[in-house]
């Protein structure tokens, strides 16, 4: 029996797996950076709002499922993308040594040969964009600003990659799990040709410096319609698409990118987190998924963009239903 | 091209910096308030119908749209208290514990931008809060409800059930947002289901025809 490394590396190449990669199962997730500490903090859920490092409002109501920033007139980080340079002013990306401990001591304890040490990074480039001034603005001023908007998206680049820098001189990760949500369920938010103007060079100078400097792979999470800009996630460097919905169509997309790109997903969380869900129907899905989609370039997955569920108990209902297609299909 | 077509042009191309220069050109050369406002909303009618084909994305619409307000601030004076160019009164939000905005404002601006006054209630609004707006606005047509999670699934279905049950009549319901299906809809009592912002438009103008 293949290691869940092993059986990813096969997966992801084309080669042989003995079984379905289940979900987040090769990647051991090490969190507790200090540098995310400073980027944050994040706001308790129910408690009041706070300002995280970037200046940007967080909130997290009780009765909803995650925080979100304040983007009225009031609390807007950024009211005028030309003004940007007085206003942005990123977190530090230096902290001393002994706050790296926790998550060295957390990569410390994983091993190596059964599991990749994943770091975790988000928001993304355009994710801080819309942090900082709302998403209207920001797709507006690709149109209005192009210049400013190129500026912008330099100097949140430049951030993220002091950022990995330092990541990677102290946990020495093997993947990246970095999220930035590019789409809406049916439609990227850019068109192909605005991403490729605007976002395609800062990935590939991120992407580009993580691989460059050790890690292995790159898990882009965006659980959204984006098969329109596959070419680009490749050309990127990304060797994982993760939150792939089935809006994508996954299966045509695997038999045109699969040997250049791993799609992971396929499971809608809309079909499956859900208050009312039941084994049996997840078992459906999951059926559905790994049968069409098949056992190479393929991971199958809920959307979600952590190993996690929001109802109690689907993330390993999920998990127990890729095991019983693996006994099936392999 | 014909004043008219230049304006109808400038919106679907989201020439928000000549389009104010434009209309004043359209209204000088003698065209009406109202056949310049019918075409730039005749322009956000293809501009929905593109993005709802894929072929245009959001920033395009968005850029649109601010286009069309730019144009409509001009022509305000020469509308003010003519009725006619209204198609009706829709009251938009996006239901009680979700916050997602993006869907909402941009389903809003179709809507607008095809002849409707809007009533944005914003996002996480409780049910109590769209009776209430229904109340104060008598007038409504429609009332237009969005849900991007499927946790907040439930809080659709009770503000549709809550409107129903307040005895309150004159106007349809709309609900739509990533989860939403036609069979949701139906299954939750709404009277139309709308998969994007340019079908949201189409939807809502059948709805008061």
């Amino acid at each position: 029996m293949l290691t869940k490394r092993q059986n990813l590396l096969e997966t992801i190449r084309g080669g042989k797996p003995d079984r379905f990669v289940k979900q987040y199962e090769p990647f051991a997730l090490v969190f507790g950076d200090p540098l995310m500490a400073l980027a944050g903090p994040q706001p308790e859920r129910g408690g009041p709002p706070i300002v995280n490092g970037w200046g940007v409002t967080m909130h997290w109501p009780e009765h909803v499922p995650g925080s979100f920033p304040v983007h009225d007139d009031e609390h807007k980080v950024l009211k005028d993308i030309t003004k940007w340079k007085e206003v942005v002013k990123a977190p530090p990306t230096e902290a001393p040594e002994e706050d790296w401990s926790m998550i060295k001591n957390m990569a410390a304890g994983v091993d190596r040969n059964e599991y990749f040490v994943t770091v975790f990074m988000a928001p993304g480039i355009f994710e801080q964009m819309h942090y900082l001034m709302g998403m209207d603005d920001t797709l507006i001023n690709f149109y209005e600003e192009p210049e400013a908007m190129h500026e912008l998206i330099e100097y949140i680049t430049d951030y993220k990659i002091r950022y990995a820098e330092q990541l990677i001189k102290h946990v020495k990760p093997e993947a990246l799990l970095h999220h930035d949500d590019w789409g809406s369920q049916i439609s990227s938010f850019l068109s192909p040709e605005m991403f490729k103007e605007f976002l395609l060079p800062a990935y590939k100078k991120f992407y580009g410096y993580c691989k460059d400097n050790g890690i292995e792979i790159i898990i882009h999470h965006s659980d959204s319609y984006a098969a329109n800009l596959v070419p680009f996630m490749i050309e990127m460097g990304v060797d994982i698409w993760q939150g792939c919905l089935t809006t994508n169509n996954t299966p045509e997309l695997i038999k045109k990118y699969g040997e250049k790109i791993t799609f992971m997903g396929e499971i809608d969380n809309g079909l499956v987190d859900k208050e009312d869900w039941s084994k049996e129907e997840i078992e459906k899905v999951v059926e559905k998924a790994c049968r069409s989609c098949g056992t190479k370039y393929f991971i199958p997955s809920t959307t979600m963009g952590l190993p996690m569920s929001v109802y109690p108990g689907v993330y390993e209902a999920v998990n127990d239903a890729i095991d019983k297609m693996s006994k099936e299909m392999f | 091209m014909s004043k008219l077509q230049e304006v109808n042009a400038a919106v679907a191309a989201g020439k928000t910096k000549v389009i104010a220069d434009l209309v004043q050109e359209a209204l000088d050369a003698g065209h009406s308030a109202q056949e310049i406002l019918d075409a730039m909303i005749e322009a956000m009618d293809v501009v929905g119908d593109k993005f709802s084909s894929g072929e245009i994305f959001v920033p395009e619409m968005l850029i649109a749209g601010k286009a069309m307000q730019k144009g409509v601030e001009v022509l305000k004076p020469h509308l003010a208290g003519d009725a006619s160019s209204k198609l009706g009164k829709c009251i938009i939000g996006t239901v009680a514990g979700d916050l997602h905005d993006i869907g909402k404002n941009l389903v809003a601006l179709m809507i607008e931008s095809v002849g409707f006054d809007m009533v944005d209630l914003g996002v996480d609004v409780p049910k109590e809060k769209f009776i209430e707006a229904i109340k104060a606005n008598p007038d409504v047509n429609v009332v237009a409800l969005s849900a991007l999670l499927t946790t907040t699934m439930p809080a659709m279905r009770d503000t549709v059930k809550a409107i129903r049950e307040s005895g309150l009549t004159g106007f349809k319901i709309i609900v739509g947002g990533a989860p939403i299906t036609q069979e949701f809809a139906d299954e939750i009592g709404a009277d139309a289901y709308a998969r994007d912002a340019g079908a949201a438009a189409v939807k809502v103008k059948e709805l008061v025809s």
